[in-house]
């Protein structure tokens, strides 16, 4: 591996960073745990940085891996399952701009988003980002229609938690 | 549900750009984490290096080999000496050993580059010391044993055919000190193009961290 190679990694990776700090948004909680998480999803980048031939977007390669390593440490990591405590979080809701019953509203969406599992914080990220049922099938490795009943599926889950 | 969904969008895109952003410098330092993998490695490799050691011994140990030997050297009397140099030699390679347990405990909580970057030249200094104690001691042992085994036989041999007070010529001890030298200068060729195989890659990768990590100190 050259170091032109590492340079234009290195210098790629800084400016999709925020695809990698959003992925941490929703899988840790607490500076440490997303710290963690972004070293470990910037090695796992680099160590599958060599495959990536860049006939797709930098970004959308990014996605995939950056995800994969999400589920995968977050499915191994017993303790931080469904026990976040949503106060953690309060902090990624802006006060500005919302009258207190959209931020109300918001606030208990992300409570309830966090206690969905791997696979269905993958998807919701996804929707998150605007992307469309044949890239979140392609990114999760799953079919379009399989994408489509898990995010119906995941929108009753959600409604459940929400109004139980 | 749509509305929770886009309301909870409409924050989402609102804070994309919220992160504390990750500079160049701090991508390179964790790509460069991984010299600690390396330093684990070369541990590893040490280890099995001296199990597969004591397989052999232990192997021949059952061949009719070994007991000829401990028998040619017990009547040239430089069994002890063969015993306690095998003691010694032992001491030494869990002396390195230990030593690369070291280094990979520190290579993995170093988390300053200057630590980082210390810790790296020391590994393969120590390294480098490893390999040289290895071959050095494998070609003065070869060397001595060969020698004095050699003396022995051609003495032996000498009586055998009846020469009463059999002397070593000079021209003989030139040959035969020649040919020995040649003979360990091959095998400790082999063995350290085997050192060069299972070690230089490892120390050269690492060289190639240390590069890079020095880039981002300056």
């Amino acid at each position: 591996m050259g170091e032109g190679l590492e340079q234009s990694f290195v210098k790629q990776l800084k400016d999709n960073q925020n695809i990698i700090h959003k992925i941490c948004r929703l899988y840790t909680s607490g500076n440490d745990a997303h710290k963690d998480l972004f070293q470990e999803i910037t090695i796992q980048l680099w160590k599958a940085f060599p495959k990536f031939r860049g006939d797709s977007k930098f970004s959308t390669w990014a996605y995939r891996v950056a995800l994969n390593t999400a589920i995968t440490l977050y499915r191994k990591s017993t303790r931080s399952v469904q026990t976040v405590d949503y106060e953690k979080h309060s902090f990624l809701i802006s006060q500005e701009d919302y009258n207190s019953d959209e931020e109300e509203q918001i606030k208990l969406m992300y409570q309830a988003v966090y206690q969905l599992n791997d696979i269905e914080k993958a998807l919701i990220f996804m929707y998150l980002e605007d992307k469309d049922y044949t890239e979140i099938a392609e990114t999760l490795g799953i079919s379009e229609v399989n994408a489509r009943v898990k995010m119906n599926r995941i929108k009753g889950k959600l409604k459940k938690i929400l109004n139980p | 549900m749509m509305e929770e969904l886009d309301l909870l969008k409409k924050d989402w895109k609102k804070n994309e750009n919220s992160f504390e952003q990750v500079s160049e410098v701090e991508i390179y330092k964790m790509l460069h984490k991984k010299s600690s993998s390396i330093v684990k490695w070369i541990f590893y490799i040490s280890l099995i290096e001296l199990a597969l050691g004591f397989v052999v011994n232990i192997a021949l140990s059952f061949t009719k080999y070994d007991t000829q030997n401990n028998e040619f050297f017990k009547k040239w009397g430089i069994y002890n000496y063969y015993i306690i140099l095998t003691v010694v030699i032992y001491i030494v390679v869990f002396y390195f050993i230990y030593k690369f347990y070291l280094m990979y405990k520190k290579i993995s909580v170093d988390d300053s580059t200057k630590q980082l970057l210390t810790t790296i030249l020391n590994t393969r200094k120590v390294v480098k010391d490893y390999v040289i104690f290895n071959l050095t001691s494998f070609a003065l042992i070869f060397i001595t044993i060969f020698s004095i085994g050699f003396y022995h036989i051609y003495i032996d041999t000498m009586l055998k055919k009846g020469i009463e007070n059999p002397e070593f010529s000079f021209k003989i001890l030139i040959i035969s000190l020649l040919i020995i030298i040649l003979v360990t200068g091959i095998f400790t060729l082999v063995f350290w193009i085997f050192y060069k195989l299972l070690y230089g890659i490892l120390l050269k990768k690492l060289l190639r961290n240390y590069n890079e990590l020095k880039k981002i100190d300056l």
